[in-house]
């Protein structure tokens, strides 16, 4: 093979990466637009309107690190995977990042269709999700309880069955 | 870039975000030739996730109760706004296109029908990849939970192409595409690619209503191939029935045969794999099947003019249709047997026919119908058959076996005979062995083998005795033939007969070695030469000498001697002289030859002639009283001594009977030294064939009695219908039974009490 193509990518904050096209072809969406736009994809900078540089950087970093991953089944209902909270330890570094990055790559591996980097994203934060009360949760997401008391009430007896005891 | 996109719109807007989508879709739906730049691209796909993932009808959502039944729990997905619009933007759009082919009709029609086939499925590519965000999430949601009507962005294209434009033109589609199929069966050239877009988009339109990710053939099936399969039925119906009035058979075997070739290539350029089997039945049925009985008609004549291209084409033809050749194996079989029958007639018809002409002329025929059945009939195992069962029938029954089926084995064994012995011109071991090989073709259409087997063996005693074999290696080589086709019990007394040769060997060189002890000097001067073969009387088919004989005085000592020995070796063993098979050497002293002349002669002749050592001339009655002999042994060895001139006859053309005196001639000449005078004579010959077939008689009443204790000794109780045809089944191998001999046997088997009459008419074994 010859020297790898290098493709110029260009966050929604203007800034321009450049990266090896192999890397930025993990993203299924730049791989199809690679295929159906052709000759300009290679001279322009490709837009990214809803990443900006230290997620497209981040998320790079990923990619990078996962270049050689072998494809992933296309059935993505592979129960062993969907099922499992284990995550990978290099993954489980890289995602020790502030909530807000975290939240900020899943977007961006929804937006990119970057399968892989979606489920990790999700597995971890349901790892910080699990084992915890929904007081505990509420802490750590921040999120206000807006429920009555009531409301509270029927959402337990229904998912009663849920209960790890 | 040509057209600048409009801005990005506000994502939870839907008509400002359809009017966006709209603007790129239809961009790529019309231009894109002209490429699609990355902007758009980029600005379409972000669109359509930004709709997807705003908050605004979440929150809508979420107003109306989280905890109503119908709510999702969690994230809703959005789309369906956007699915509705594509959906009714590609119904416009192909309304469109559909507007449009009315101005198109045949190959134009085609034409424009790939070109919109093909840049609407290209866009539909890339349209899936814009809308690949909806495709995940809202599709495969709705998918998930059973919609039936809702299909990927690809998908939907194809289901809207289907219903808005293929339902309206594919039936002048497909007759554009018909006409130009006509057109290349009729020699024109097409443009074939154009049909191969065509199948190629029926195909991809058949979607499995069940699963969208599955494709089925039914669209095409149903719009292609029915019509192309119907059209081609009335092609060929009308195209076969015109040529066969205005050629002949052989002429439009060669077209059918054409025509089938060209339509299985047609599939490989340009047709579906599917359409093959339908197609070629098809074809076969309207090509092959319809004329079927004008060309089984043709057959006979074929076969009389040995065409064999021709027979090998009908071959061909028919055996591609059902029970298409079943009528001509009857036919070939009736055909072989014919030929089989008139070969005999022409070239072996005379009573005393040479055993090599009727061989020759049965394997004649079988050589070329084999050779027929193998190139031009692919050798196939039902031909084979018929080529069996035509050569059974005139092997057995021709004119030569007007007497019935023992002819043709007794003369097989005589060429066999022939061939196997010592000759002038004996052949090359090699070409030996291919005649054998021929004899035993000829030895499987025999029905009496019992009775080649009888001859064969007579002729082979003949030929150990007189050690007059060809080849050692060609006798065995036969008899493992024999072995092979008809089993050990069948070729065992065959085999015996060589052991006892062997065993003879061995036992003469012994007994040289015992008399060179046990004689003096004096006596072993005197003592004759012997040598002796000792036959075991059960494997032998020979009998003791029907006439007495006095032996003469020369060899009596020689011989008595012989036997003390053998006695003493095997005692209890009674040696019998079988003298009309002995011969032997005598040196005339008589004549003024040098060196002496020497007469091969049997041993009666040399009783005769030693007569002459005591007077010159002896009577019919003096030799009559001397050696005893019949008049049936005497008289034709005196006659073979007149005739070679060793003896004079007087009065001059005397018959051998009383009254005629024989005395040496001493002007006796010969070019050879060694006279043969040991010459069979015509009327033995024969006289020993009608034994033998005498004999053959007699051995199948025991054949059969002994088949029919072997069956009962196993099944015990047995009805006697069954019996019958068991024992025929079994005697089948060697000879065919008369179900009346079989009766008697079964009858006679019951009066020695082997069998008894049970109730019921069943059969009972009595041990």
């Amino acid at each position: 093979m010859s020297a790898p193509s290098m493709i110029k990518l260009q966050s929604s904050d203007a800034a321009e990466i450049t990266v090896e096209r192999e890397i930025a072809e993990r993203s299924v969406l730049i791989k199809n637009m690679m295929e159906d736009v052709g000759e300009q994809a290679f001279s322009e900078a490709i837009p990214i309107p809803n990443v900006n540089e230290a997620v497209l950087n981040k998320v790079i970093e990923w990619c990078t690190h996962h270049r050689a991953d072998p494809p992933s089944t296309n059935d993505d209902d592979s129960d062993s995977r969907k099922k499992t909270t284990d995550i990978e330890e290099w993954d489980q570094k890289f995602m020790q990042v502030d909530q807000e990055m975290l939240f900020e790559i899943i977007l961006a591996a929804n937006y990119l269709d970057i399968k892989p980097l979606l489920d990790v994203g999700c597995k971890t934060v349901a790892n910080m999700i699990k084992g915890k009360s929904p007081e505990e949760i509420r802490k750590t997401f921040n999120i206000q309880n807006d429920f009555t008391p009531e409301e509270e009430d029927q959402i337990r007896r229904e998912n009663e069955w849920a209960e790890d005891r | 870039m040509p057209i600048a996109m409009p801005p990005t719109p506000n994502k939870e807007d839907i008509q400002a975000t359809w009017s966006f989508l709209q603007f790129g879709v239809e961009k790529i739906m019309r231009n894109l030739r002209e490429g699609v730049d990355m902007q758009t691209y980029m600005g379409i796909y972000t669109a359509v996730h930004n709709f997807c993932t705003s908050q605004k009808a979440v929150q809508s959502q979420s107003g109306g109760g989280i905890i109503g039944a119908n709510a999702h729990r969690g994230a809703n997905l959005l789309g369906e706004d956007l699915y509705q619009n594509l959906k009714v933007y590609l119904k416009a759009h192909l309304k469109l296109i559909h507007e449009q082919s009315k101005g198109h009709s045949d190959e134009a029609l085609l034409t424009f029908y790939i070109k919109e086939w093909d840049r609407y499925t290209t866009a539909a590519k890339y349209i899936n990849h814009l809308f690949r965000y909806l495709n995940r999430h809202w599709v495969k949601r709705e998918i998930d939970e059973g919609k039936k009507d809702v299909y990927d962005v690809y998908t939907l294209h194809l289901v809207e192409w289907r219903e808005e434009l293929f339902e309206k033109v594919s039936t002048n589609v497909m007759a554009a595409v018909l006409k130009m199929v006509e057109k290349q069966r009729n020699g024109e050239t097409i443009e074939q690619a154009q049909i191969k877009s065509i199948v190629d988009s029926f195909v991809s339109l058949g979607l499995d209503e069940n699963d969208s990710s599955k494709s089925t053939l039914e669209v095409y099936r149903y719009h292609f191939e029915r019509p192309f399969i119907d059209a081609t039925r009335t092609y060929y119906q009308n195209e076969s029935a015109q040529f066969v009035a205005e050629n002949s058979v052989v002429e439009y075997m060669k077209k059918a045969e054409n025509r089938l070739d060209e339509e299985k290539n047609r599939v490989g350029l340009y047709l579906h794999q599917d359409i093959m089997n339908t197609l070629m039945k098809t074809c076969l049925q309207v090509l092959v099947t319809d004329h079927s009985t004008l060309l089984r008609d043709e057959f006979q004549s074929l076969l009389d003019m040995d065409r064999q291209d021709d027979l090998a084409r009908m071959y061909r033809l028919l055996a591609r249709i059902i029970d298409g050749l079943e009528p001509l194996k009857t036919k070939f079989e009736a055909h072989v047997r014919k030929s089989g029958l008139a070969n005999v007639e022409k070239y072996a018809a005379e009573e005393n026919v040479e055993p090599k002409v009727y061989v020759d002329s049965l394997l004649e025929i079988h050589t070329q119908y084999a050779k027929l059945v193998e190139d031009a009939f692919g050798g196939e195992s039902e031909f084979v058959r018929s080529l069996d069962n035509a050569c059974k029938e005139f092997v057995n029954r021709n004119k030569i076996c007007k007497t019935g089926t023992t002819k043709s084995p007794e003369l097989l064994a005589k060429y066999t005979d022939n061939l196997l012995k010592r000759s002038g011109k004996s052949a090359e071991e090699a070409d030996l062995e291919v005649s054998l090989t021929q004899v035993m073709t000829v030895f499987k259409y025999i029905e009496d083998k019992d009775v080649f087997q009888k001859f064969y063996s007579r002729m082979l005693a003949k030929r150990l005795v007189h050690a007059s074999s060809a080849s050692e290696d060609a006798e065995t080589s036969m008899i493992s033939k024999l072995k092979e086709a008809c089993g050990y019990e069948y070729t065992n007394k065959l085999q015996r007969m060589f052991q006892d040769m062997q065993t003879s060997k061995d036992l003469n060189s012994s007994y040289k070695e015992w008399q060179a002890r046990i004689l003096d000097e004096e006596d072993l001067k005197k003592a004759v030469d012997p040598t002796y073969s000792i036959l075991g009387t059960g494997f032998w088919p020979l009998s003791a000498p029907t006439t007495t004989f006095i032996p003469p005085n020369e060899i009596v000592k020689t011989y008595k001697r012989f036997e003390s020995f053998y006695c003493e070796k095997h005692s209890g063993r009674r040696l019998t002289w079988l003298w009309q098979l002995s011969k032997g050497e005598v040196k005339t002293n008589y004549l003024k030859s040098k060196p002496p002349y020497t007469f091969m002669v049997s041993t009666y002749q040399i009783g005769i002639l030693m007569l002459f050592n005591d007077a010159e001339t002896v009577t019919y009655e003096d030799a009559q009283k001397a050696t005893t002999l019949t008049a049936e042994f005497l008289d034709p060895s005196l006659a073979v001594f007149v005739k070679a001139k060793v003896l004079n006859v007087s009065p001059e053309n005397g018959k051998p009977e009383p009254g005629t005196s024989y005395s040496l001639n001493y002007a006796f000449k010969s070019k050879k030294i060694k006279v043969n005078l040991n010459i069979a004579v015509k009327s033995e010959q024969k006289q020993e064939t009608e034994e033998t077939h005498k004999t053959i008689e007699e051995d199948r009443k025991l054949l059969i009695q002994s088949a029919i204790v072997r069956i009962m000794k196993s099944r015990k109780k047995m009805k006697h219908v069954h019996l019958m045809q068991e024992t025929l089944l079994q005697l089948s191998a060697r000879f065919q039974p008369k179900p009346a001999d079989i009766k008697k046997s079964i009858d006679q088997l019951i009066e020695k009490e082997y069998l008894e009459r049970l109730e019921d008419d069943e059969l009972g074994y009595l041990a």
